[in-house]
């Protein structure tokens, strides 16, 4: 590569788009006869352009394209002919969503999930815990009742004088 | 018939569709050439085409003259083809024996052959252009398609001239790079 390749290199692809100032073009156009490498490059985006651009020039002139106008005009007639609720139904219509594969597994996960979680989401839990009786002893005079509670923790001593007396301390 | 531009649009504006007519009548084969440079797909390319003229019809009232006409209509062009190839990703692709991408010329003079490396060349660039991001590939097709300047290019996509030429630098790198052999004539 030349020297001054380096500063024609940066107008190369500007100079293939016709984008280059009269000055610029001069440049480029003076390097070029004596620079294959530039040529080279130049010779490569115009084999690329071709590739790009050949197959669509040829399908846009072998198209015939008027019977499509035909299809545009009969769509915008059946739009203004629907009712005025039918964009809004459409909106609102879930079927597009439910057509998702990916979505089915996940709405069966969730569904299972809800499934297992159930007994514990709706699980009754009173707000005085049962307390748990840790011993009981009955006498002649006094019948005492220790349990305790875990939440919050206390211990309750019941004593029993008879059936119309009690007494308790904690 | 002499196609007054701007007032074909005023009267499509007012909902008027001969002057949708008159507009399709001369756009046709831009917009055509766009979304077949896009999709590569001559059905697909007709979808489009006809999506397009629909939709304009419906939002060319937005239109208020801020930029040239074309620049907006390719625009929409573009978004609804770069749509439909981001849809068309989700699903599986078309039986092309069926649909007849691959139908062989009744040219007699044309030799299978050719024919067929013809095809391959082409399934070749759409797929190097598949790989480009959706704003690579819309400066690619713009530019090389369609012909459009940097700065009408910039128009039609938003952006500055800058980043046009940015787009299409990167752009042309990575096809060339895909397209290795063939671009430097080595097949």
């Amino acid at each position: 590569m030349k020297k001054e390749c380096s500063s024609v290199s940066k107008l190369l692809e500007k100079y293939f788009d016709q984008e280059v100032t009269h000055a610029e073009r001069s440049l480029v156009e003076g390097h070029l006869p004596d620079c294959p490498s530039c040529r080279d490059v130049l010779r490569s985006m115009e084999r690329l352009r071709n590739f790009i651009r050949t197959p669509v020039e040829e399908a846009v002139e072998k198209e015939d394209l008027p019977w499509v106008w035909q299809k545009i005009e009969r769509n915008i007639q059946l739009e203004e002919k629907r009712p005025w609720w039918e964009p809004v139904r459409e909106w609102l219509d879930i079927t597009p969503v439910l057509k998702k594969k990916v979505l089915i597994p996940v709405a069966v996960a969730a569904v299972v999930l809800i499934l297992i979680m159930a007994p514990f989401l709706f699980e009754k839990t009173s707000s005085y815990p049962d307390p748990s009786v840790v011993e009981y002893v009955e006498s002649e005079t006094y019948n005492v009742m220790v349990y305790e509670l875990e939440t919050p923790q206390v211990t309750v001593i019941w004593l029993f004088e008879g059936p119309e007396q009690e007494l308790s301390t904690s | 018939m002499n196609y007054d531009e701007a007032k074909a649009i005023s009267r499509c504006q007012q909902g008027d569709q001969d002057a949708l007519k008159e507009i399709f009548d001369q756009y046709q084969k831009k917009v055509y050439g766009i979304a077949y440079g896009v999709v590569r797909h001559r059905e697909e390319a007709l979808d489009i085409v006809q999506e397009v003229f629909i939709k304009l019809f419906r939002s060319i009232k937005n239109f208020k003259g801020k930029s040239h006409f074309y620049t907006y209509l390719y625009r929409m062009t573009m978004n609804t083809a770069i749509d439909h190839t981001r849809k068309m990703k989700r699903q599986p692709p078309p039986n092309r024996e069926e649909d007849g991408e691959f139908q062989i010329s009744a040219n007699p003079e044309e030799r299978p052959d050719r024919v067929l490396a013809h095809k391959e060349l082409e399934e070749k660039v759409k797929w190097a252009m598949n790989q480009l991001s959706p704003d690579q590939k819309a400066a690619l097709v713009f530019r090389e398609v369609e012909g459009l300047s940097y700065q009408e290019i910039a128009e039609a996509m938003g952006c500055s001239i800058g980043t046009v030429m940015s787009r299409l630098h990167y752009g042309r790198k990575r096809v060339q790079e895909l397209l290795r052999d063939y671009v430097l004539g080595e097949r």
